[in-house]
Parts: C-alpha cells; sequence; structure tokens
C-alpha cells in the first residue's frame, strides 16, 4: 500500500503541477480528494491493515492528502493570475481624464427656503414651534385685534390687497400671533413662518414676500428676554454681530423697536467707530402691547410678551448677497443652481 | 419731515449751541426718529454767480434750445460767456444763476466745457430745482434786480439758508408731535444740552373788531370737530411774504406763493397746526358751520378739480353751502384771490379717522391732511391761529380781530397717569430707575410728573403727546430716554417650551420640499397671483377662482388656481436664456373660494413638478435619453412612495388644454381627484412655449396626501428563505390597462407574492394589430418555508386563468 501511495503521489504531482486550465484541476481535485476519490478510498482501506501497517500507512496518507491539497491551492493560484492577466490583455486602459456621465443629478432648494429652514431650526432649538395660520386673512387678525382699528395712520404703512373686505391677503405674519394666542392658553412661545402681501412693486419691494415672527407670552418676560433671542437668532443665521435696537412704532408693540446688524468689512474698520451705513435694518420687534393681549382674553397685568419679525428676502440677501429682490421670484437657473 | 438745522435754533434756548449735524443725527436716530439722509444745500453752489443775459439767439441747429451770451461782471469789457439754453422763461437784462465750468450743482451734475449741438456752450443757467433750493420749478430762476453781478448766488438764497444743513426725518406714523419745527425742538433740545424755547404767548391790543360781531361758528358735531377756532384780518393785501419766511420755507422744499398761504404754511411748520384762510367776502350768510355732508354731492376744489362728496365727509359750510373739504382742501368758491383784503382764518381739529378716510378716498393726501389724520393737540389750536395773525400784523399792518371765535376755549386736557417703576422693570427690564430719575427724564422732553409713592410717579400728559394713552407708552418713553441700548440682555426661560404646536403642517411641507429636492428637482418660487389669462390659456379659470379687487396690475389680478402655469413661465424664461434639461418643483397653495370657510377662500397646499429635454443629457457615450410620461411618473411614484402609505389610481385625461390628449392622466383616491400627470400639450409646447424639448408636468394635491403621511416603521422582518421568480407575457387588447392586469394578478396570487413589476410592453409586427404584449415578472416568498415546485406551478395556473378570464388575455409562451 505504501508503494501505493508512493505511486499515486509522484503522478498526481506532475499531473497537478501541468493542469492547463482551473476545470481540469477541479477533476484532479474531485479523482484525488473528492468523496470517492482515490485517497479518499485508501483511507477507507486502512481499518483492513494490520494496527502497525495501519499507523505508517495513515500517517503517509495524511501526509500526502495535506501536500495535495497546498499542491492544488498554489497550482490554483496560478492559474487564475494567469487567466486574470489574459483577460486584462483583451481590456485595454481606458481614458480616466474623460468627463463621467450623469446617471443622477441633485437638486436644490429655494435660498427663501433655505433660510426658512435655518431660522425655524434655531428658533426650535430654544422652544419655540411653528404655528399655523392663513395666507387669506381676515380683516380682524391682521389689524384690528393688532391694536390697527380701522382708519389708523399705521395702516399707511402697509397697503394690502383685499379679496373683499372684510378678507384681505395678509399683510405681515403677525395675524398668526392673534390665531395662536386664541387657541392657547399662556405661556406660549410660537413662530410664524410663510408669504405676506403688499401692494408695493419697485427695485426694492415685490408684492409678494417672506416674513418670519417669533411671538413669546409668559409671565416675566420682558424687553431683556427679547434681546436676548434676538442675539441669539442673529449669531445663529450671520454669526455673532453687534445689534443696536432703536426705538420705532409698530400698533402692535409697546416698546417697539428696530434691530439693526453692524456689517460691513470689520478688519479695515479697526479702531474707528461704524458709520451709519454699516448698520442693516434686519427687523422690527417690541414688547406685545395690551390691547392685543386685552384681545385675546390675556391678563396684560400678568402676562407680557414679546413679538419680532423679518423679511427671509433681507436675511438672504444679507448673507447671500443677492442684489435684486425681485431675482427670488423669477427663478432663473443659473441663480438656483448655487444654492 | 425736512428740518432745517437753522429753523431750529429758532426754539433753542441757547441757539448758538454747536451742532454736528451726523452726531445729532445718530442721536435723533437712538431715540426713534429715524434721519435718512443730511442735505446741505449749499454744497456746490460755489460756482454759481449772478449773471446778466446781454443776447439770446435762436440756435442754428435745435428749435428748442437758444444760444445766449451771458455777463458775469460789471466792469467795461468783461467777457462774455456762450450758454446754450433750454428753458423758454429768459429774457435780454434777466439776472440769472450761471454755473460757470467746474461747478458741480446738489442734484450731481458737473458743468463741464461742451458743444452742444455744433455749439460751444461754457456753464449752464440754472433753474431752482438744479440749485437745490426747491422741489420743483422748471425754468431758469430769475434774481432780483439787486443781485451783483459775479456774486455767488448763494447770498442771494440768503444768508441762512446757504449754510443750513436739512435732516430728512423718517418719523414713525404715531408721533403727530414731530410733524413741527417745535416738536422737533423739544426732542433735540435735550440731545444737545439745552432747553427748548417755548415759543412766546401772542398778545393782540383789545380792539373794537371783534370776530363774533361780524360771523357766528357753528358746530354740528363736536366729534368731528372738536375746536374750531376762526378770527377775521382785514386791512391786507396780498402779494410776497417776508424774504425771511421764504427762506424758511425753501429750506424745508416748499414753494413761497404769496403772504397768505406762506404764512399759514410757515405756521404749519412750526406748530403742526394747518390752517385756512377764506376769503371773507366769500361768506355771506354771516355764518360758519362745521358739519358732516349729509348727501353726495359734487363739489369744486380751490385747484379747479370735482370731487364726490359722501355722507360723512366733514365740511365747512358758509350758511348751508359747502366752502371747504375740512382739513383737505378749500373750495374754488371761498379761496383767497389777489384783491383779498380780509380773510377769515380758520384753525381747528377735525376727526382724525374721518380726515383720512376721506382724503384717502379722493386720493387728496395734503401735508395738512397728514397732519390732520392724527390725533390734534387741542392746545396748539389757539396759540397757531394767533401766531399766524401775529406775522400777518407784523408783517403787513393787517388788523386783528380780537378775540378770535373759540368753540372750546377749555378742550385741551391733561390726564393724569399713574407711572409704577414695576411696569418698567416688568415691562422694559430696566431695573435700576427710581421715580426721581424717571421724573427728570421725563421732565426734559416737556412731559411733568410727581411722586406718588416710592414706586409710581403721577404723569401729567401734555396735548401735545396724544400717542401717550396707557402706562406702556410711558415706560416706552422711558426705555427710550434711557436709551434700549441700556436694557440689559437675558435669556428667557418659559415652561412653553414643552408645550408645543402641533407643527406637522409645516414639517409635512418641509419635508416634501427636501424629498423633491433630493430626487434632482430645483425649488422654484413663484408670486401666488397671476394674470386671467395665464390660467385661461389652459383651461384653469374656474369659477371658483380668488379674484383680488386692487391688484398692482392684470398680470398679479387672480389667485392661482394651479401651480403650473407658473413652472410653464419660469421653464420659458430659462429656455429663453439658452438653459435645457430643465428639473423644477414647487410647493405652494393654491387657492378656491369656498363659501363655507371663515375667510370664503380654501389655500391648499400642492406640488408641482416640471422636467424637461433630457433625463440623461447627450454625452460622449453616446446613450442619451429624453423625458417622458414615465419619467415623470417614475418621480411622482418615488415620492408618494417615499411620503405616503396609498397607491393612487391613474386614469387617462379626457381633454385638457394644457396637456397632452394621448399621454396624461389623472390620478384618484377613491373617487377623489388629487392630481394630474402628463406631457404638455403640442399646441402649448409649439405656440405658448416655442420649444422643442419634451415638457413633462405633474401637480398633486400635498392637503390631500398629508391625510396618509407614512410615519414612523413597522419592521418587517426580511425572510430567510429564497424567493422564486417566474415571467408572464399576456396578449391583451392595446386598451387594457397594464394596472387593471397587475390587479387582477395581486388578487389571484394570494399573499406569497412579494413584488409584481412590468419588464416588458410590445406591440408591433410580431403580434396582432390592436394587441399588445405585457410581460410581467413575479416574485414569491414565504417567511417559513422554502417554495416547493408544485405549489409554485399550481399558483402559476391560478393567475394565468384570472388573467386569461378577467382580461380575454392569452398567455405567451
Amino acid at each position: 500500500m505504501i508503494d501505493n501511495i508512493q505511486r499515486i503521489q509522484d503522478e498526481a504531482r506532475s499531473r497537478i503541477s501541468s493542469a492547463p486550465d482551473t476545470g481540469e484541476l477541479e477533476r484532479l481535485r474531485v479523482h484525488y480528494l473528492g468523496k470517492k476519490g482515490l485517497i479518499t478510498a485508501m483511507l477507507a482501506q486502512l481499518r483492513d491493515l494490520t494496527p502497525d501497517k495501519r499507523k505508517e500507512a495513515g500517517a503517509l496518507l495524511n501526509r500526502v492528502k495535506g501536500e495535495f491539497e497546498t499542491f492544488f491551492t498554489s497550482r490554483q493560484g496560478e492559474l487564475e493570475s494567469h487567466q486574470v492577466a489574459e483577460e486584462l490583455k483583451k481590456t485595454p486602459r481606458i481614458d480616466v481624464t474623460l468627463p463621467g456621465v450623469s446617471v443622477a443629478s441633485t437638486g436644490s432648494l429655494h435660498p427663501i427656503t433655505k433660510v426658512t429652514q435655518e431660522a425655524v431650526h434655531a428658533l426650535r432649538r430654544v422652544g419655540f414651534s411653528v404655528a399655523p395660520g392663513p395666507e387669506v386673512e381676515l380683516e380682524y387678525y391682521n389689524f384690528e385685534a393688532l391694536n390697527t382699528p380701522e382708519h389708523h395712520p399705521a395702516r399707511d404703512m402697509q397697503d394690502t390687497f383685499y379679496i373683499e373686505k372684510p378678507v384681505l391677503l395678509r399683510s405681515h405674519t403677525s395675524s398668526v400671533q392673534i390665531r395662536a394666542m386664541k387657541a392657547m392658553k399662556p405661556p406660549l412661545q410660537i413662530i410664524s413662518v410663510g408669504k405676506v402681501y403688499r401692494s408695493d412693486y419697485d427695485q426694492t419691494h415685490t408684492p409678494m414676500f417672506h416674513q418670519i415672527e417669533g411671538l413669546m407670552v409668559d409671565e416675566t418676560v420682558s424687553f431683556s428676554d427679547l434681546k436676548g433671542v434676538m442675539h441669539y437668532l442673529i449669531k445663529e443665521l450671520f454669526g455673532a454681530r453687534p445689534l443696536r435696537f432703536r426705538p420705532s412704532f409698530f400698533p402692535f408693540v409697546e416698546p417697539g423697536a428696530e434691530v439693526d446688524m453692524l456689517w460691513g468689512d470689520s478688519k479695515e474698520k479697526k479702531g474707528k467707530p461704524p458709520s451709519p451705513s454699516d448698520w442693516l435694518e434686519i427687523g422690527g420687534c417690541g414688547m406685545v402691547h395690551p390691547n392685543v393681549l386685552r384681545a385675546v382674553g390675556y391678563d396684560p397685568d400678568r402676562f407680557s410678551g414679546f413679538a419680532f419679525g423679518m423679511g427671509l428676502e433681507r436675511i438672504a440677501m444679507i448673507k447671500y448677497g443677492i442684489g435684486d429682490i425681485r431675482s427670488y421670484f423669477e427663478n432663473d437657473r443659473r441663480m438656483l443652481e448655487q444654492f | 419731515m425736512q428740518l432745517s438745522i437753522n429753523w431750529l435754533r429758532d426754539y433753542l434756548l441757547k441757539a448758538d449751541v454747536k451742532i454736528d449735524a451726523s452726531e445729532l443725527a445718530e442721536k435723533l436716530t437712538m431715540r426713534g426718529i429715524q434721519v435718512g439722509a443730511i442735505r446741505q444745500p449749499s454744497a456746490g453752489l460755489e460756482s454759481v454767480v449772478v449773471g446778466r443775459i446781454e443776447k439770446i439767439e435762436p440756435h442754428p441747429n435745435a428749435d428748442r434750445l437758444q444760444v445766449t451770451k451771458v455777463i458775469i461782471s460789471a466792469e467795461e469789457g468783461a467777457e462774455r460767456l456762450q450758454i446754450v439754453c433750454g428753458a423758454k422763461n429768459i429774457a435780454e437784462g434777466d439776472l440769472v444763476p450761471v454755473a460757470l465750468v467746474g461747478a458741480s450743482l446738489p442734484g450731481g451734475i458737473r458743468i463741464k466745457q461742451s458743444a452742444i449741438r455744433g455749439v460751444d456752450s461754457s456753464g449752464m443757467l440754472c433753474s431752482a430745482k438744479e440749485l437745490g433750493v426747491a422741489e420743483d420749478g422748471e425754468g431758469i430762476l430769475q434774481l432780483p434786480k439787486h443781485a451783483k453781478l459775479g456774486d455767488p448766488v448763494s447770498r442771494l438764497l440768503g444768508a441762512q439758508q446757504s449754510e443750513d444743513t436739512i435732516l430728512e426725518l423718517e418719523l414713525t406714523a404715531n408721533r403727530a408731535d414731530l410733524l413741527s419745527v417745535i416738536g422737533l425742538a423739544r426732542e433735540v433740545a435735550p440731545l444737545l444740552k439745552t432747553k427748548l424755547r417755548e415759543p412766546k404767548a401772542y398778545r393782540f391790543p383789545a380792539s373794537q373788531h371783534r370776530t363774533s360781531s361780524v360771523i357766528k361758528v357753528e358746530v354740528d358735531d363736536t366729534a368731528c370737530c372738536p375746536r374750531y377756532v376762526a378770527r377775521i384780518i382785514d386791512e391786507l393785501k396780498v402779494g410776497p411774504s417776508p424774504e425771511w419766511i421764504q427762506a424758511r420755507l425753501e429750506s424745508v422744499g416748499l414753494r413761497p406763493i404769496n403772504n397768505i398761504v406762506d404764512i399759514t404754511n410757515f405756521v404749519m411748520y412750526e406748530y403742526g397746526q394747518p390752517l385756512h384762510a377764506f376769503d371773507l367776502r366769500r361768506i355771506s350768510s354771516g355764518t360758519v358751520r362745521i358739519g358732516p355732508c349729509k348727501e353726495a354731492q359734487d363739489f369744486t376744489l380751490l385747484d379747479g378739480k370735482v370731487v364726490k362728496l359722501e355722507p360723512g365727509d366733514i365740511l365747512i359750510f358758509d350758511g348751508d353751502r359747502p366752502i371747504a373739504l375740512a382739513g383737505i382742501m378749500g373750495g374754488l368758491n371761498s379761496q383767497v384771490e389777489a384783491d383779498t383784503t380780509a380773510i377769515l382764518l380758520e384753525s381747528a381739529a377735525f376727526m382724525p379717522q374721518q380726515i383720512r378716510k376721506t382724503a384717502k378716498r379722493l386720493g387728496l393726501s395734503s401735508d395738512a391732511s397728514k397732519r390732520f389724520e392724527k390725533a390734534s393737540d387741542l392746545a396748539v389750536v389757539a396759540v397757531a391761529g394767533d401766531r399766524a395773525a401775529e406775522l400777518l400784523q407784523e408783517a403787513y399792518n393787517a388788523n386783528v380781530y380780537h378775540p378770535a371765535i373759540d368753540t372750546n376755549e377749555f378742550g385741551a386736557k391733561e390726564p393724569v397717569l399713574a407711572l409704577d417703576m414695576r411696569d418698567i422693570r416688568r415691562i422694559a427690564g430696566i431695573h435700576t430707575v427710581s421715580v426721581e430719575t424717571v421724573a427728570e427724564l421725563l421732565e426734559t422732553i416737556g412731559i411733568s410728573s410727581h411722586r406718588k409713592s416710592t414706586n409710581v410717579l403721577s404723569v401729567r400728559l401734555p396735548t401735545f403727546r396724544q400717542d401717550l394713552k396707557e402706562s406702556v407708552d410711558l415706560v416706552e418713553e422711558v426705555a427710550r430716554l434711557i436709551g434700549y441700548d441700556s436694557i440689559p440682555l437675558k435669556y428667557p426661560q418659559s415652561s412653553a417650551m414643552y408645550d408645543r404646536v402641533d407643527e406637522s403642517r409645516y414639517e409635512f411641507e418641509h419635508r416634501s420640499k427636501h424629498l423633491l429636492a433630493a430626487m434632482g428637482l430645483r425649488e422654484t418660487i413663484h408670486y401666488s397671483f397671476t394674470s386671467e389669462d395665464n390660467l385661461a390659456r389652459f383651461g384653469l379659470l374656474n369659477e371658483n377662482r380668488v379674484v383680488i379687487q386692487n391688484p398692482i396690475n392684470e398680470d398679479m389680478k387672480v389667485m392661482r388656481t394651479s401651480l403650473l402655469p407658473s413652472l410653464l413661465q419660469t421653464y420659458s424664461h430659462n429656455h429663453n436664456r439658452q438653459i435645457r434639461d430643465q428639473r423644477l418643483f414647487e410647493v405652494g397653495n393654491i387657492y378656491r373660494s369656498e363659501p363655507k370657510a371663515e375667510t370664503r377662500v380654501k389655500e391648499v397646499l400642492h406640488a408641482g413638478v416640471l422636467i424637461s429635454g433630457h433625463c440623461i443629457p447627450p454625452s460622449w457615450m453616446g446613450d442619451e435619453r429624453k423625458v417622458d410620461f414615465y419619467q415623470a411618473k417614475g418621480l411622482l411614484e418615488l415620492f408618494l412612495k417615499q411620503l405616503t402609505s396609498i397607491t393612487p389610481t391613474f386614469e387617462p385625461m379626457q381633454d385638457s388644454r394644457l396637456f397632452h390628449p394621448h399621454r396624461s392622466a389623472i390620478l384618484k383616491l377613491g373617487p377623489k381627484e388629487i392630481g394630474a400627470i402628463g406631457e404638455i400639450h403640442p399646441v402649448v409646447r409649439d405656440n405658448t412655449l416655442g420649444t422643442k424639448e419634451s415638457v413633462v408636468l405633474f401637480e398633486i394635491s400635498l392637503a390631500a396626501l398629508r391625510k396618509f403621511e407614512r410615519v414612523g416603521v413597522k419592521y418587517k422582518a426580511p425572510s430567510k428563505f429564497p424567493a422564486v421568480e417566474f415571467d408572464l407575457a399576456f396578449l391583451i387588447d392595446r386598451e387594457i390597462s397594464g394596472q387593471s392586469v397587475d390587479e387582477s394578478i395581486r388578487q389571484s396570487a394570494g399573499e406569497l407574492l412579494s413584488d409584481v413589476a412590468v419588464f416588458d410592453n410590445y406591440e408591433g409586427d410580431r403580434i396582432a394589430a390592436g394587441k399588445r404584449s405585457v410581460g410581467f415578472r413575479l416574485s414569491f416568498t414565504s417567511n417559513d418555508r422554502t417554495l416547493q415546485d408544485d405549489e409554485i406551478t399550481s399558483l402559476r395556473k391560478k393567475i394565468v386563468d384570472a388573467v386569461r378570464e378577467k382580461h380575454g388575455a392569452q398567455l405567451r409562451e
């Protein structure tokens, strides 16, 4: 048997090393090591031998089997790399400098949506949530409840589109304040955001634009808190910037203010005081007027609140350097694709 | 409002206080009185001198131009400048302002040596407007005869004005008191560390002429007219007003007219109280009556314009004959004329709301009406009348009747309001002020008070501050005087943040936007209104449209009923700029009337998508692909799958002027239409858009989808057992929809079916006419076992039988 094993060993060595392809190699593997292969068969015959012989032949067989396996693996490797080399010969190198071919394109969000989401995101982090409200509104929510009765000179500040009195297109997002306060009990902290309409159309005005507005009412809310929130919001939108609060007038707040942000190149200006044109107006704000609180049934002696509003076109204008407000609604793709 | 610094000085106790205009502007701005611009009228006028026109000849090459010869020196043999001029109001011998070469005028014009239509011109003759001394004034400014040749004209325009500075103020609607020089001086004085020089009281010598001995004044309704002061002034002669008054008026952009008009205008600017003068000859009944208009009628204003009066408009009557539209404009029938020698001077207060209503309706907004639209200072009504009388007396020795008739001598009340320091802390966040400091601060702007307790100040509200009504108004005053910048900053904390509003609408809208952008589409935003034509041309102008009553123009008249027309407009905008392969979307509202809604309008959130040209653009690889119905449908299906749990049905569209009649569908959810999709109608493509690209659109109601929003995830473990797949190709009538066959397959296959996909759709030579072949690939899996061959065979048979029976389909082997 041992002779036999050695003979098989010699023969297999030469056949494995000369196998021309992986198919032949596999056939040889089955022939020697398969379930019905020669080596397997001889292992089965071991039990017919005397214990001495069995031990000797067994050891030999196992060694041979191990050797075969190594042979097969290494020949397999040889054949495979040969095959790959053959295949690569047939596929020449491509020109990697040619442009790629697009299979999918990315879209984009409108700059107004981008600043909306940024501002909403920032305000949500400090506890505000977005309250809904219609664009087509009643005079009551847009004006009267906001301490702006009919024939009040402040109505001139906003030339309003009417559908049919008392139905109008809201001239500011403040109408949502009234709806939210009527629907909820204080304390509350809401955002109102969306389209607003004013009859104004020139280089710096479009008859439709977007506003974002915040309102907070609680027992101990003061102008100091308004300042804190404005500073926070501007920092989130533009980075930390000096702000100034100027007294101003909106019928639904008292005290009322306009907020200016210091813009312009600070490096150039080092040491010099800012000039008036370095201050950019970014929004209006103030403490909710007691008449507004009364209109929604809140007790103005117990509750106080602040409100602030900003034009989103203006924010985008400052942030991205968009010069002409009308370009927002022209939707030129060369504009859109920059966002 | 324009504020002349020189005029302002008249009302400062330290009249010669040094004023740095930009510093003052900054301080005023921080006090809530915004300064929009600072102007120096004389800047640039150094090189404008007095010249005399020696000769005028027609321009050889231009009918409208003349060639003048001008001298600017009285010396013998002085050089004659040749200057081409376009104005017609010049004559030889006129003294006129000559801008010399090198001058730069306030309006920005720089004078250069030039040739105008072939004729050399060395300078320019100027109008008042070009010199910046009046807002209008066409024609060359005529200088007085005493002007000296060669002198700078700035000297003639009044020494004061030549060195004046004008602050252009942007006032807020609440501060009526600031529409006057005195009111502004009151605010400015403390900023300059001086005080308001209160105007003196006017006293007239006792006169045997009492106004009441000549006329009577009756007020029908004191709500319409809370105070009316009427005074007769006679022995007058209409003529130019004193030069100093003219200079004051010109400094704030008003053109001098005559002494009566100028003096009433002057007092209006000084006190903020508009006055009106009637020619006494025209008040024939002896009774001046003030009351509301009772019935609609026509009325001729002093400028000759006829307006329609409506009941409620406040009128001044001579007996029963209207002679003025109160607070807005006088009538032609009572105006002061060149030969007027006696006037009735009116100083009054009218109901602000009604003045505003009338002025707005008639489109007659004036300096006077703008002041009357705000609550008047009743105290100043009498004072301003006295002031005008005094000026007429001083300058023209006119006879002032005394006393005047006053319908409400004690009308000006000064209510008292308690200001609690705790409110200053609570509202303004200012914690450091005492009753004493607050009192001092208020005093600086003329508001007096006294201490009531440690925390409470009793404040007397002055008549000139009609905007102060409740304690919070005083809180603002205190904050304003201390400076908003001194208010400490803090960060709020409120339990409100734990009790949030339902944000699902906002969330859904923005989720949709993100998804569409992630699908390679670019977001657009369009106006919510469009023209009727733009909707009508696509058959989208339905009867429940919402129309704007006062649109800016016809292009912005009707609220959108669909997002698609705007997308097509943007498509054209970009297409005209050679931009191809557009992929656009918009998420926004459409509007329709809905009688039951609170506003009678329903806003419905929609999403609209437009794709054009190629989905795979031509490239060096060659395999380009154009967009078509199925590309858009693929986007729509992906959108629906990601966002919702529904599968709407697609029904062929019946007829549309927007969509291709054979390549479009209505989206339905049950019986409800929720959208539309299709290629553009060839007529729209060729005529409206003028494009050769394929354009495909869809629009869907997000409001309808929102109810089916896919929220949360219910996990299903993937099967551990292998899937079995087989294909079935059916030959069907071409009119049978793929979706109906798909449904039959799903119904008959049972729950082991995990997926059905269409892999082939063929019609052509290889099959009979009127037929098509649709190939489906079916996958089956079980969660608990490996499917057996016989199981699959019987399922296959069941499906084939069902489809054959239902659709007359034939299996292609």
